[in-house]
C-alpha cells in the first residue's frame, strides 16, 4: 500500500483498522492492531471503571464516493472493551461512485464488546453503502449503536438526493439471527417524507444488544421503541432534532452498559469533545 | 401520496430470464386450471395459515390515530408493500422461486435464512414464521410439492418465512408473473381486511382500498423482479415503530 499523502482527491481512500482485545489475568489487553490510512486507532487512558477503549479516526476528515473503509473489532474469551470514534464521520457528495464502509464485530465466549461510533452525517449527494456484520458466541454480549444524520439541519443543509444502503447482519456463532437494511435511493427527501417513512426526522439511530439476556435488556430500555427479534434486542430512534436523537441513543447505551454489565452510566469521553 | 423514488415500470415479461420466459410459455400452453386452482386456494384468506390474526402493527397505528380512513389504510398498506416488510417478502419470494428452478438447495437455504432473519420486530417475525409453518404443514398434507417437502425436512426446526414457503410451493407450477402479484395481493388484502375491522370501514370501502392498491402492487412486483439482494432494504420506520409499540398495547385483538 503506497503512502497516501492526501493530494489529488481522485486517489480514493482504502482504509482499514483492525483491533483485537484479549483477556490476560484480570485485565483486557490489546492483542492485535493493524491500521492503514486514512484509518488510525488511538488508545486513550479511560476513567475509573470503564473498559479498555479504542478510538478510531479518519485522518482524511471525511469520506466520499469511491472510498472504502473496513473496520474489524474483536474481543476474545472473557475480554471486555469499547470501540468508538473520535468524531462524527462525514460523507461528502459523490460524483457517482458509492462509498463503502464495512464493519466486522466479533465476540468470543463470555466477552463484552461495545461498538459505539459517533454519528455519521450524510451530505447532499452522498452515496453510502454501509454494512455492520456481527458474530457473537453463545455467552458473548455485544452492544452496538449507529446514528445516521440526514445532513446538518442546524447549518441549513438538507439531504435531498444520493444513496443510503445501511445494513446489519447479526449471527450467533454461525446462525443468522437478524438482518436489516435501511435503503433510501434517488430523491431522498421525498423518500423520507412518504407516509410511515421518516417524517421530519433529522436522522435515525439503531441500537442493538445481542446476548442470552436480550429480553432483560429490552426491559431496561423501555419506553424507547424496542423489540427482540430472534434473540437480538433492537432499538430504533427517530427524532426531528439531531441533538435529541443523539441524546436518546446515548440514553439507551448508558442504560444497557450499566444495567446489563454494571459499567458506569456514561458515554465514552470522546462523545463530549 | 408521496411515493418512493424511481421504481422500475418495465413490463414484467422483459425482466425475466430466458428460463422464466420459457416456463411462462409452458404454463400458458398447459391447463391453467392445473395451477390456478392451487394458487387461489393457497392465497385465499380461508387457507388455514391464521392470516386473519395479524395486522403488521396496523392495530397500534389505528389506536394512535395514524390510520383512520380509506386513504390512510391505503397509505399504510402501500408503505408495507413498497418499502417495508412486504417489500422484503417480495424480493425474497423471487429469489426463492429462482433457487428452486435452478435446483440450488444451498442458495434456497441461504434465502430461507435471510427471510427468517430480515424482520423489523418480534411480532412481524412471528407473523411471517407462523404463517410459513402453517402454510407448509397444510400444503404438504393436501397439495404435496416435492421442493417444499424437501426444504421443510432439510431445515428441521429453523423458522420458515411465509414468502419462502409460498414461493417454493409455486415454483415449477405457477408462472412467477402470476404467483408474485398474487402473493402481494393476498398480503395487501389481509392488511386491508384488518383495517376494515379496526378502523372500522365498510366492506365496500375495504374493496375501494384494495382497488386503489392495484398500481402499488404492480409497481412493487415489477421492481422486486429486478432488485438484487444487496440492494434490499426498507424505509418505513414508522411501520416498524407501530409494530414495536403493538407489543405493549393494552387492548389487542391481533397478534401483530
Amino acid at each position: 500500500m503506497p503512502f497516501d499523502i492526501g493530494e489529488g482527491r481522485l486517489q480514493r481512500a482504502d482504509g482499514a483498522a483492525r483491533v483485537t482485545f484479549a483477556r490476560r489475568g484480570a485485565a483486557t489487553v490489546l492483542a492485535e492492531l493493524a491500521q492503514r490510512v486514512p484509518c488510525r486507532v488511538l488508545f486513550p487512558v479511560v476513567d475509573e471503571g470503564d473498559p479498555v477503549q479504542a478510538v478510531l479516526l479518519t485522518t482524511s476528515g471525511g469520506l466520499t464516493g469511491g472510498d472504502h473503509v473496513a473496520v474489524a473489532a474483536a474481543v476474545g474469551a472473557e475480554a471486555c472493551a469499547t470501540v468508538t470514534t473520535l468524531a462524527a464521520e462525514k460523507l461528502y457528495r459523490s460524483t457517482g461512485a458509492d462509498c463503502r464502509i464495512h464493519v466486522d464485530l466479533s465476540v468470543a465466549e463470555g466477552g463484552w464488546l461495545e461498538w459505539l461510533p459517533q454519528e455519521t452525517i450524510m451530505f447532499d449527494g452522498a452515496r453510502l453503502r454501509r454494512r455492520v456484520e456481527a458474530r457473537v458466541a453463545a455467552s458473548g454480549r455485544l452492544l452496538a449503536a449507529e446514528i445516521m444524520m440526514f445532513g446538518r439541519a442546524a447549518s441549513g443543509e438538507t439531504l435531498n438526493r444520493g444513496l443510503l444502503q445501511d445494513g446489519w447482519a447479526v449471527r450467533r456463532d454461525d446462525r443468522l439471527l437478524w438482518l436489516d437494511a435501511i435503503r433510501l435511493d434517488g430523491d431522498l427527501a421525498a423518500a423520507r417524507r412518504r407516509p410511515f417513512g421518516f417524517g421530519n426526522a433529522a436522522g435515525y439511530g439503531t441500537v442493538i444488544y445481542v446476548g442470552p439476556d436480550a429480553e432483560a435488556a429490552a426491559d431496561r430500555v423501555r419506553p424507547h421503541d424496542v423489540s427482540v427479534i430472534n434473540g437480538v434486542m433492537v432499538v430504533r430512534v427517530l427524532d426531528e432534532d439531531g441533538a435529541r436523537l443523539r441524546g436518546a441513543v446515548g440514553d439507551v447505551i448508558t442504560r444497557l452498559r450499566s444495567g446489563m454489565r454494571g459499567l458506569p452510566a456514561r458515554l465514552p469521553r470522546v462523545w463530549a469533545l | 401520496m408521496i411515493t418512493m423514488a424511481p421504481i422500475t415500470m418495465a413490463p414484467i415479461t422483459t425482466t425475466m430470464t430466458m428460463d422464466e420466459s420459457a416456463r411462462e410459455a409452458g404454463a400458458a400452453d398447459g391447463a391453467i386450471a392445473d395451477w390456478l386452482g392451487p394458487l387461489l386456494a393457497w392465497l385465499s384468506p380461508s387457507y388455514p395459515t391464521g392470516g386473519f390474526s395479524y395486522s403488521h402493527g396496523l392495530e397500534w397505528a389505528v389506536e394512535a390515530g395514524w390510520v383512520h380512513d380509506v386513504a390512510s389504510v391505503v397509505d399504510f398498506v402501500a408503505a408495507v408493500v413498497e418499502a417495508g416488510g412486504g417489500w422484503v417478502d417480495l424480493v425474497l419470494f423471487v429469489a426463492a422461486w429462482r433457487a428452486v428452478l435452478a435446483d440450488d438447495a444451498a442458495a434456497l437455504d441461504d434465502i430461507a435464512d435471510r427471510a427468517a432473519a430480515f424482520r423489523g420486530s418480534a411480532e412481524t417475525a412471528a407473523e411471517s414464521n407462523h404463517q410459513g409453518a402453517a402454510f407448509a404443514t397444510v400444503t404438504m398434507a393436501a397439495w404435496p410439492r416435492p421442493a417444499l417437502t424437501a426444504l421443510w425436512r432439510r431445515r428441521q426446526d429453523a423458522p420458515l418465512a411465509h414468502p419462502v414457503a409460498v414461493a417454493v410451493a409455486c415454483a415449477g407450477l405457477v408462472p412467477l408473473s402470476v404467483a408474485l402479484p398474487g402473493f402481494c395481493h393476498a398480503l395487501a388484502a389481509n392488511l386491508v381486511s384488518a383495517g376494515v375491522r379496526l378502523v372500522p370501514l365498510g366492506q365496500t370501502d375495504g374493496q375501494r382500498a384494495l382497488a386503489a392498491l392495484v398500481p402499488v402492487i404492480r409497481r412493487a412486483t415489477a421492481a422486486a423482479l429486478v432488485t438484487d439482494l444487496d440492494d434490499l432494504g426498507t424505509s418505513v420506520p414508522l411501520v416498524e415503530r407501530a409494530s414495536m409499540r403493538h407489543e405493549t398495547q393494552y387492548t389487542r385483538l391481533f397478534r401483530s
